[in-house]
């Protein structure tokens, strides 16, 4: 890691302080200047290859000169053109041999809105273009594997994809293959990619030649709500877009650059955790037990079952989902504190996915920050053995069902009066009520990563009507179980 | 008549058994390197010797060779290891001068290379030979045992403390794999991507160490200059340009060959003196002055002095001057249909303008060449070479391709529009007999 060195250069007249550790172009974007990049990424090195970036730079006296943004180094009193007419001019006579054998389908491409090179010739491409001569003609659906195709027409030969490869997992697997106009992106033997972070080449190609397979033709970028999370799928808790289509239905899970977790990547376990927030199945208000089983019934029915068993029975089970966020974890501590128990969050087993880059061997997004509210984790057995002693078990938040086992619950006798607040209903014969509750895409709050970063979750889209919060939950049933003359009196 | 110049590049090539170490032994052979030893000179007055000779890359720049070697960091302060690269992937079409050095005299590029070496302090050197150039590496590399199995090379050279490892490489038949930094990394077993200068080899070279890229003929001219000296280089050639360069010609010529001239001689001397005029009794049409990378020039231009500043005052460049001759019936716009093909073919790929231009050029010159031209055609291949060059890519490639298309818009404009406006070749050559190349956009 180079130390950051702070110099003044001019950007466009404006006395700008940038980092002189980082290429130009790094100032130039900091600025808020606007230079097209198609081979240049941050987070990979700079190979100055596709020439878009192209300025004016002048130093002292001496005449401007052009040069690529990516590949030069910032010096004291360096005084930057961005839209000279010559910087547009070179920026214009590169961008027309890019597109000379681009496809330009455009309203067929999954790129479409989100591409750097749409972007671009929108903003400064000629609306005709000089050639005549027949576009090159490749595989527009060559699989790399089970998560990326590749559209070698679409392909502007960046070599993003290639040195992602190389660099980030270090899984070298890409590469130019042929020469000139003639290459190709290929894998040796044409091999399929493989490994856990294959769905980040979609992101930094900044075309659209490799997209996801699960993404393809699904939808219009344009129509996808954009919302800010964090991943829940490990301890790393990779800062995340979440990306909703109208339907309400979770389209796309895109990394979020955080340069304390993930910087600009995550791995394809969190991206494709898509059927975790399925709608299909969803528990919408409750199922509380009726003389024929599990029936349907309002939020405000299965509550008050919870409320009625939690005041007619001593020492109740509390056990949270390793998916609480900080805020349930302390409202769920205090409502324990109320009913004299300890409240515990189960864990999953650890996880065989853990790697060098991202992934951890926890399962728990929020460990840290369960335990330093107070919780105290333990594991599916022991949370098993705890159920089976008790008269009264609540089973609290997402994934919590899972977690435990719902095979294991089953075999549970009904003298243990269970009650789950899942996505999902509790349908087992100690089952007595199973509310629903709002997953993380439908739900704000915090959890605390195992390096101790906060990621924030925000609502993507609404929980299902008849879903209330966990911690408004908790509020209705501390107030149900106080006795009736201690409110009056609290109240008087 | 071929003029008397004084002549030594080419001297020793003539005698029999000239690539073996006895022959070179008999006519002086490693005597500079043994003297540069024996009395232990130093570093720096080598490289002075080189700079006061004036001599300048054999390899087509012409950048001044001493100063190159400056360039090598100061041991002191930087004690990474130290490389020097040598060049023999000799691509350019239309040259062919190395090759004779290569086959006929091995021993006067190893002892170049020793003194190279020493000059730069390198502790070793890699030659990256030409892939076809079959019985050229086997001479070169029979040549470098001969000189191992003597002690010239290896450890202890000539009984002196001072070692030094020569190793050869067998290029794969890229083109791009000339342009020094693409030879570096193919040398490192990379694809032969040209690397972003700066950083400059003499800086972040062969494995990222300290390394001086030289080209056979260069290297060549070393020993000469250390054993006659400076002064004696500068009684040829001329002010800016000293002492002689191999000039191969080829073309629509008498005698086509590699000749050894004194930088500076008319080229109408070459043409008609050397190469025995132009073939058949026809008239000089046109000429590429140093390979196809550099512009064709008009008949008009056959006073040019063929050195580095009389190329370029006259539009062109001297490159590796290899001169190639068109006589009156050949066609310019076909001529340059086969070197824009060249290009298209040869170009890494890395950069857009490039990797698209020299497409995209060969896709009008052929169109033009077939009857499929229009007139806007000649101002566009004029456009588009300019937004290939100069300067505007990674390596020189596109400044290539771009600078002969320059020079045939500027030359030739009337023969262009002529091929568009008749919607033929106004030649009316037969390409029928010779097979035409799969179209370049029918991809991989």
């Amino acid at each position: 890691m180079t130390t950051r060195q702070v110099v003044t250069i001019q950007i466009d007249g404006q006395d700008v302080e940038v980092d002189a550790s980082k290429p130009l172009v790094d100032a130039l974007h900091r600025s808020g200047t606007d230079v097209p990049t198609y081979c240049y990424h941050p987070g990979l090195s700079a190979v100055g290859s596709c020439r878009i970036c192209q300025v004016e730079v002048q130093m002292g006296e001496a005449p401007g000169r052009v040069v690529v943004a990516c590949r030069t180094p910032i010096s004291e009193g360096m005084r930057v053109f961005t839209s000279t007419d010559k910087a547009h001019a070179v920026r214009r006579e590169c961008l027309e041999f890019l597109l000379k054998n681009h496809p330009l389908d455009c309203p067929i491409c999954d790129k479409a809105g989100e591409c750097d090179l749409q972007d671009f010739s929108f903003a400064e491409g000629q609306a005709e273009g000089r050639s005549s001569e027949p576009r090159r003609s490749l595989d527009k659906r060559k699989s790399l594997g089970d998560v990326i195709v590749l559209d070698e027409e679409r392909c502007i030969l960046c070599s993003r994809c290639v040195r992602f490869m190389d660099e980030v997992p270090k899984t070298p697997q890409l590469t130019v293959s042929g020469l000139g106009a003639r290459s190709t992106i290929s894998t040796f033997a044409d091999r399929p990619l493989t490994g856990n972070y294959q769905g980040n080449l979609a992101d930094v190609c900044p075309v659209g030649a490799l997209t996801l397979k699960k993404f393809r033709f699904q939808a219009r970028v344009w129509n996808l709500r954009k919302t800010p999370s964090t991943c829940g799928e490990c301890s790393r808790g990779c800062s995340i877009t979440n990306e909703v289509l109208r339907n309400n239905e979770l389209k796309r899970i895109r990394p979020r650059y955080n340069a304390d977790v993930n910087e600009w990547w995550m791995c394809d376990t969190g991206r494709f955790a898509l059927e975790e927030h399925s709608l299909e199945g969803r528990l919408a208000g409750s199922m509380i037990r009726g003389e024929a089983g599990m029936e349907p019934a309002s939020a405000r029915e299965g509550l008050e079952r919870v409320a009625d068993a939690l005041r007619t029975h001593g020492q109740p089970v509390l056990l949270g989902s390793a998916w609480l966020t900080i805020e349930e974890g302390q409202a769920l501590v205090a409502l324990a504190k109320q009913l004299g128990t300890e409240a515990r969050f189960v864990t999953p087993p650890p996880s065989e996915l853990a790697d060098e880059l991202l992934h951890t061997d926890d399962a728990c997004p929020n460990r840290r920050g369960l335990t330093e509210v107070g919780m105290r984790a333990i594991d599916a057995a022991e949370a098993l053995e705890a159920i089976a002693g008790a008269e009264v078990a609540l089973l609290i938040g997402e994934r919590i069902i899972e977690t435990v086992g719902a095979e294991a619950l089953a075999e549970l006798p009904n003298t243990v009066r269970l009650f789950s607040f899942d996505t999902v209903a509790l349908d087992v014969p100690a089952a007595r009520a199973a509310l629903g509750t709002p997953s993380s895409i439908e739900r704000d709050g915090h959890w605390v990563n195992v390096d101790g970063h906060r990621g924030m979750l925000t609502i993507a889209r609404p929980a299902p009507t008849d879903v209330a919060t966990l911690i408004q939950n908790f509020e209705s049933l501390s107030r149900l179980i106080t006795p009736a003359e201690t409110a009056g009196g609290a109240a008087s | 008549m071929i003029p008397a110049n004084e002549t030594y590049l080419l001297n020793r090539v003539q005698n029999k058994g000239s690539e073996t170490l006895a022959s070179y032994r008999e006519h002086g052979g490693y005597v500079a390197i043994e003297k540069i030893l024996k009395e232990n000179t130093p570093f720096d007055q080598v490289i002075e010797e080189l700079k006061d000779s004036g001599l300048r890359g054999r390899g087509g720049a012409g950048f001044p060779t001493g100063l190159k070697f400056s360039f090598m960091p100061d041991p002191e302060k930087d004690p990474r290891p130290r490389y020097l690269a040598v060049n023999a992937d000799e691509s350019e079409p239309g040259t062919c001068k190395d090759r004779i050095l290569l086959r006929e005299d091995p021993h006067g590029l190893i002892e170049g290379i020793l003194i190279a070496c020493r000059a730069i302090r390198a502790e070793a050197a890699y030659i990256y030979v030409r892939g076809e150039y079959r019985k050229e590496y086997n001479n070169l590399f029979a040549a470098l045992a001969e000189a191992r199995a003597a002690g010239l090379v290896g450890k202890n050279i000539a009984g002196s403390d001072w070692s030094c490892e020569i190793w050869m490489h067998k290029g794969a038949g890229a083109y791009i794999c000339g342009e020094e930094t693409g030879l570096m990394e193919s040398l490192e077993g990379k694809r032969g991507h040209p690397r972003p200068k700066p950083p400059f080899p003499a800086g972040f070279g062969l494995w990222g160490q300290p390394t001086t890229v030289s080209n056979v003929e260069t290297l060549f001219n070393v020993p000469f200059i250390l054993n006659r000296g400076a002064r004696w280089f500068r009684t040829m050639g001329t002010e800016k340009s000293p002492g002689n360069i191999l000039c191969g010609i080829s073309g629509h010529v008498e005698r086509p060959g590699v000749y050894e001239v004194p930088l500076g001689i008319s080229t109408r001397t070459l043409i008609e003196e050397y190469a025995g005029g132009v073939w058949k009794g026809r008239k000089l049409k046109a000429f590429f002055p140093g390979g196809s990378s550099t512009g064709l020039l008009p008949a008009s231009a056959i006073d040019t002095p063929m050195d580095h500043d009389g190329m370029k005052d006259a539009g062109s460049m001297l490159g590796t001057a290899a001169l190639m001759v068109l006589d009156e019936t050949a066609c310019t716009v076909r001529a340059m249909e086969v070197v824009a093909r060249f290009y298209d073919h040869e170009s890494c790929g890395q950069c857009s303008q490039c990797r698209e231009g020299t497409q995209w050029l060969y896709q009008i010159f052929r169109r033009l060449e077939n009857g499929q031209g229009r007139v806007e055609d000649v101002e566009l291949l004029d456009s588009l070479a300019h937004g290939m060059a100069p300067g505007k890519t990674i390596c020189a490639l596109a400044d290539a391709a771009a600078i002969p298309t320059h020079a045939i818009v500027k030359n030739f404009k009337d023969e262009m529009m002529e091929h568009a406006t008749l919607g033929r070749c106004p030649l009316s050559h037969d390409h029928s007999t010779k097979e035409k190349r799969e179209p370049a956009e029918a991809g991989a």
